[in-house]
């Protein structure tokens, strides 16, 4: 399980020799701030290169990664342009009781106090997205730490960190989110995704920790360790880009789970009720009974019904459309296409011929 | 050209127990060659050494030989099986049942990486009983020829059958998968990389077991590998693999001794040598071209110090050197002077090797 | 061997122990709540103080006068004699509610965690066999978009269709009121009835990842060296497709299977809050309502108690369906 393919260890190793030859001129001024900034631009450029283009462009080349994309993309524009322009929701806004379709100017019809349902979906997305956001950065960035702290350093703080994340995967998520909320009534956004989160990262940090111990065996790694790089140095510039793309996927898992969790608690009501989300949303539809009995008032549910699933569908593909750059396995048969075989094996070629 | 092929096999190969003629696999509709019209007949009984570099076709060689090209290679030519001197089968026109009956009673293989060749979660032990099983062979019997095999490969057979394949090492893996292959007394074995991922001791010594076992059980061997000196000592004959072409075949002291393709000539220049000083080490120039790209004319032609506007023009046909030894060249004569060789013993057909 | 038994004892005792300690941190921690609101109407009704003292008490299991340390220790004997406290709302003892409810929970995680697996391994696999296919293609993207479906939003929409529109099935409770409690074929049946919304809503949108995970793990096997050998050596394609195939692929999803049911046991707070099905989930909702802390902690602990043992059954029994792991120490459950 390697994340990167073969080139990159080669590429990662190359911009050091690359740049040592270009900065011949930047080197007659001898050892300045120049230089450094030369080959922090220069490295920059190699770091976009090899762990944010190159990825990228394998990850576009996949249908779903495009797909989840645009959904995505939606979701942004209606949580900033779309809430700014469309007028918030309040009671009595519109005629009480609208169907979707009637006028345009609750154009998927209204609540049974008036509220326009369609301001409502939109008004809920921005602090979704902080949600969603702050939640994954939590969970990702707290496993990452932990995981190549954990996998690097290995003896007694592996041991207290790994023992850490085992105890913190044991407590089962969901309910001892409930009862977070209960003590702590979260109102900010940034708060409920970290705190929906609390304890997500411990498996990611399993994970990680893992391919760290497999990284740190890699050839440049040692390099690196042996002409003296210190160890944060060789945790930024060799093992965390490789982990980038794994990250990233379960970025996109994490985030799905924020949205299901914290829809959930909404729609249960644990949460406190001051911010505009689609499980509120459905809470007051499914309690309505003109919504469940007459089929009447069913578009107020399925409106935020699919706010949700739309957003979790465009998480989804994006994780799976960017697990291929992660996964060797789809990968290799996916490079072969665009690669030379010659120096790979007659095994290998015969996969990528494959395809 | 086939026609003259034909020829100097005849006075070399007398009784072959394969012939491959003009065997091609072919990719993308016939688009991508990763093998290009080999022919080579097999005598019975020798070892075959079959060398190139890595993605020169030869798993591919070795898969033809069983009709076993990984799909959707397309797989075309003959493959003449003959078990007995006046019996021939021809191995490509078989029926799914009676392919399923020629691997492994007839013709057997051994591949790369015996580690990932055995199921994870099986024991070593029935691994040979459902191959009994499967070919209607009488297990009893069965299980006690591959305790012999085993204990034939310098292994305990009861300490071995009873392993899950983790629990053995690398070297003793590769011996169990050798007697696995052997268990239904096939005529041939297939050997693709059998010692790649070994050391150099145990790499020595499964080659005397090979050698052991084909005197015990009239096996002819076909042993591909990328390691030139390594079929050296091992082989009866050798044939050298380029671009999904066999470029040069004789008898494996001539080859060694006396090479005549530019491309063996390199080859054996880049083999680390005891005799011949470090820097007189070349590797040879330039990449081997991947299956979308062959070069026209002589594949060789970018690499080769001696190509002229023939070699880019034309194929060249496989030249007869001397009696049983061809090389697929339009100046192999000039290129036993031209390309000197690193180390001793060389030009003077001997046996040093 | 025994080495990684033990670690692993270990490690699941000192889990629910630091769990505990921590519940019995949080009960601290939480807000007077309703406790506060019914200590001052007792004693406005003229209840003596050291009587609203001791019923307040046997609710928190908090005694403020003591010491923290004497605090943790009777918290710690009372949990390890089997008491939870006295719920506030339902006026029991907490143990006996869970006890009423956990069955019902169980029944309802561990059909819906069956499913899922069973559909993920067949499916997958035909899936991986049909690689590129239009079946393919169309199960993987149904795949994932059940996988986009909240349960609850799947069980909120079925609930509707089935059980108001349709009339088809039951829209909450665990059995309908005149059938009681017993060996009957009246019970079981009755008990499907109940129980088919909230396993269809788990199943179907819990198998799809599942669904692509065997996939992915079916094509790797098909794929490696030991399949094509095993096809060379003349195996039938029926002995390759269970004891090599399927075998392989599997494996990686044991301990996923079991941890699973776990945490769908914290995911039955919201579950059966949409099928107002009465187990443990909805009994802790209404705690959580209620701030009945006595029991919300003890479902709390109930569930963590699961998830611990879960996992420590996957770990102990991984090395027996798996010979690679007999050492152990090399592996972990996740």
């Amino acid at each position: 399980m390697k994340p990167t393919d073969s080139t990159s260890d080669a590429d990662t190793a190359q911009p050091t020799i690359i740049s040592d030859g270009t900065d011949t001129e930047t080197f007659s001024f001898e050892t300045s701030g120049s230089t450094v900034e030369v080959t922090w631009r220069e490295r920059l450029r190699d770091f976009y290169e090899e762990f944010i283009y190159k990825p990228g462009l394998v990850a576009w080349d996949d249908r779903r990664t495009r797909i989840g994309a645009a959904i995505m993309s939606i979701y942004v524009f209606m949580g900033t342009l779309g809430a700014w322009l469309y007028p918030a929701p309040s009671t009595n806004q519109v005629e009480r009781g609208l169907e979707p379709f009637e006028t345009l100017s609750a154009p998927l019809g209204s609540t049974g106090s008036g509220q326009d349902v369609l301001a409502m979906v939109i008004h809920a997305t921005p602090e979704m997205l902080i949600m969603v956001t702050a939640g994954g950065i939590f969970a990702t960035g707290v496993a990452v730490i932990i995981g190549t702290v954990a996998g690097y350093k290995g003896g007694s703080v592996d041991r207290v960190l790994t023992s850490f994340s085992d105890v913190a995967m044991s407590i089962p998520g969901l309910p001892l989110v409930m009862v977070l909320a209960v003590v702590f009534r979260p109102r900010d956004p940034v708060l409920i995704g970290i705190l929906l989160t609390i304890n997500y990262w411990a498996g990611l940090g399993r994970s990680i920790r893992s391919q760290v111990l497999t990284l740190r065996e890699e050839s440049y790694v040692e390099a690196s360790r042996t002409m003296g790089v210190s160890t944060p140095r060789i945790l930024f510039k060799d093992i965390i880009p490789n982990l980038m793309p794994f990250v990233l996927v379960n970025f996109a898992n994490a985030a799905r789970y924020v949205v299901f969790a914290s829809v959930g608690l909404y729609y249960l009501g644990v949460l406190p009720s001051s911010v505009d989300n689609w499980g509120l949303q459905l809470e007051n539809a499914y309690s309505q009974a003109g919504a469940l009995v007459g089929g009447g008032a069913l578009y107020q549910l399925i409106a935020p019904m699919i706010a949700i699933m739309g957003i979790a569908l465009g998480l989804i593909l994006l994780a799976q459309g960017l697990d291929r750059v992660f996964n060797p396995r789809v990968r290799t048969r996916l490079a072969g296409e665009t690669e030379s075989t010659a120096d790979e094996e007659d095994r290998e070629t015969n996969t990528e011929v494959n395809m | 050209m086939s026609l003259r092929t034909e020829e100097m096999d005849g006075n070399s190969v007398r009784d072959p127990v394969i012939r491959m003629s003009d065997v091609s696999v072919t990719y993308d509709d016939g688009e991508s060659y990763v093998l290009d019209g080999v022919t080579v007949p097999i005598e019975r009984n020798e070892i075959l050494g079959i060398v190139g570099e890595s993605g020169s076709g030869k798993s591919m060689l070795a898969s033809s030989l069983l009709d076993a090209v990984p799909d959707p290679g397309q797989l075309s030519g003959s493959v003449e099986y003959r078990p007995e001197e006046n019996e021939s089968t021809e191995v490509l026109a078989l029926e799914e049942s009676e392919l399923r009956r020629l691997r492994w009673e007839e013709i057997s293989m051994v591949f790369q990486g015996a580690m990932s060749s055995f199921n994870p979660t099986m024991k070593i032990k029935e691994h040979f009983i459902e191959t009994l099983e499967a070919h209607d062979a009488i297990v009893g019997v069965g299980m006690d020829r591959a305790r012999e095999l085993l204990e034939d490969l310098y292994l305990e057979p009861d300490r071995v059958l009873q392993s899950y394949p983790h629990e053995l090492s690398g070297g003793m893996q590769q011996r169990a998968l050798i007697a696995l292959s052997l268990v239904l007394e096939p005529n041939v074995l297939v050997m693709d990389e059998p010692t790649a991922a070994l050391d150099l001791l145990m790499q020595q010594s499964i080659l005397l077991l090979l050698q052991e076992l084909r005197a015990k059980y009239d096996l002819t061997m076909v042993f591909i590998t990328h390691d030139l000196p390594l079929v050296a000592s091992l082989s009866d004959r050798l044939a050298v693999m380029y671009a999904f072409e066999l470029v040069e075949i004789g008898p494996a002291s001539e080859v060694i001794g006396s090479p005549t393709h530019p491309y063996t000539r390199a080859l054996l220049n880049a083999t680390p040598n005891l005799n011949a000083p470090l820097s007189e080490m070349r590797p040879v120039e330039g990449k081997s071209p991947a299956p979308i790209n062959v070069p026209s004319g002589c594949s060789y032609h970018p690499r080769c110090p001696l190509a002229t506007e023939e070699c880019r023009a034309n194929h060249p046909p496989d030249e007869p050197v001397s009696p049983g030894h061809t090389a697929a060249c339009f100046h192999w004569e000039e290129a036993r002077t031209e390309i000197e060789l690193n180390y001793d013993g060389a030009e003077t057909g001997g046996d040093q090797r | 061997m025994n080495n990684y038994y033990l670690k692993r004892t270990i490690r699941a005792v000192l889990t629910v122990w630091i769990v505990i300690t921590l519940t019995f941190g949080m009960i601290r921690l939480l807000p007077g709540g309703p406790l506060e609101q019914l200590r001052g109407k007792l004693l406005r009704q003229g209840v003596s103080p050291s009587r609203v003292n001791a019923m307040i008490e046997s609710y928190q299991n908090v005694r403020p006068n003591q010491s923290l340390p004497e605090q943790y220790y009777e918290y710690m004997t009372a949990l390890l004699t089997g008491d939870l406290g006295q719920s506030f709302l339902q006026k029991e003892p907490v143990t006996a509610i869970i006890g009423d409810a956990l069955p019902w929970t169980v029944f309802v995680m561990i059909t819906s965690t069956l499913f899922i697996f069973l559909i993920a391994i067949v499916w997958g696999a035909l899936m991986a066999y049909k690689e590129g296919t239009t079946f393919d293609l169309l199960s993987s993207s149904a795949s994932i978009l059940f996988a986009a479906v909240p349960f609850y939003v799947l069980g909120i929409g079925l609930v509707i269709v089935f059980g108001y529109q349709l009339e088809l099935l039951p829209t909450g409770h665990r059995l309908s009121p005149e059938v009681e409690p017993g060996l009957s074929l009246l019970f079981v049946l009755d008990a499907v009835d109940h129980a088919i919304l909230p396993i269809a809503s788990m199943v179907i949108t819990g198998a799809g990842l599942q669904v692509l995970a065997m996939r992915g793990n079916a094509i790797q096997v098909l794929g490696s060296d030991f399949v094509r050998v095993a096809r060379l050596r003349g195996l039938s394609d029926q002995r390759i497709s269970v004891r090599y195939v399927a075998r392989n692929a599997i494996l990686p999803m044991y301990t996923g299977f079991l941890t699973l049911i776990g945490f769908n046991l914290g995911g039955s707070i919201i579950l059966e809050q949409v099928f107002s099905y009465p187990g443990i989930g909805y009994y802790m909702y209404q705690a959580l309502e209620a701030r009945d802390y006595p029991l919300m902690m003890g479902i709390f602990l109930v569930i963590t108690v699961a998830l611990v043992l879960a996992v420590y059954v996957a770990d102990l029994t991984y090395g027996l369906i798996d010979p690679r792991v007999k050492s152990g120490d090399s592996r972990e459950a996740y």
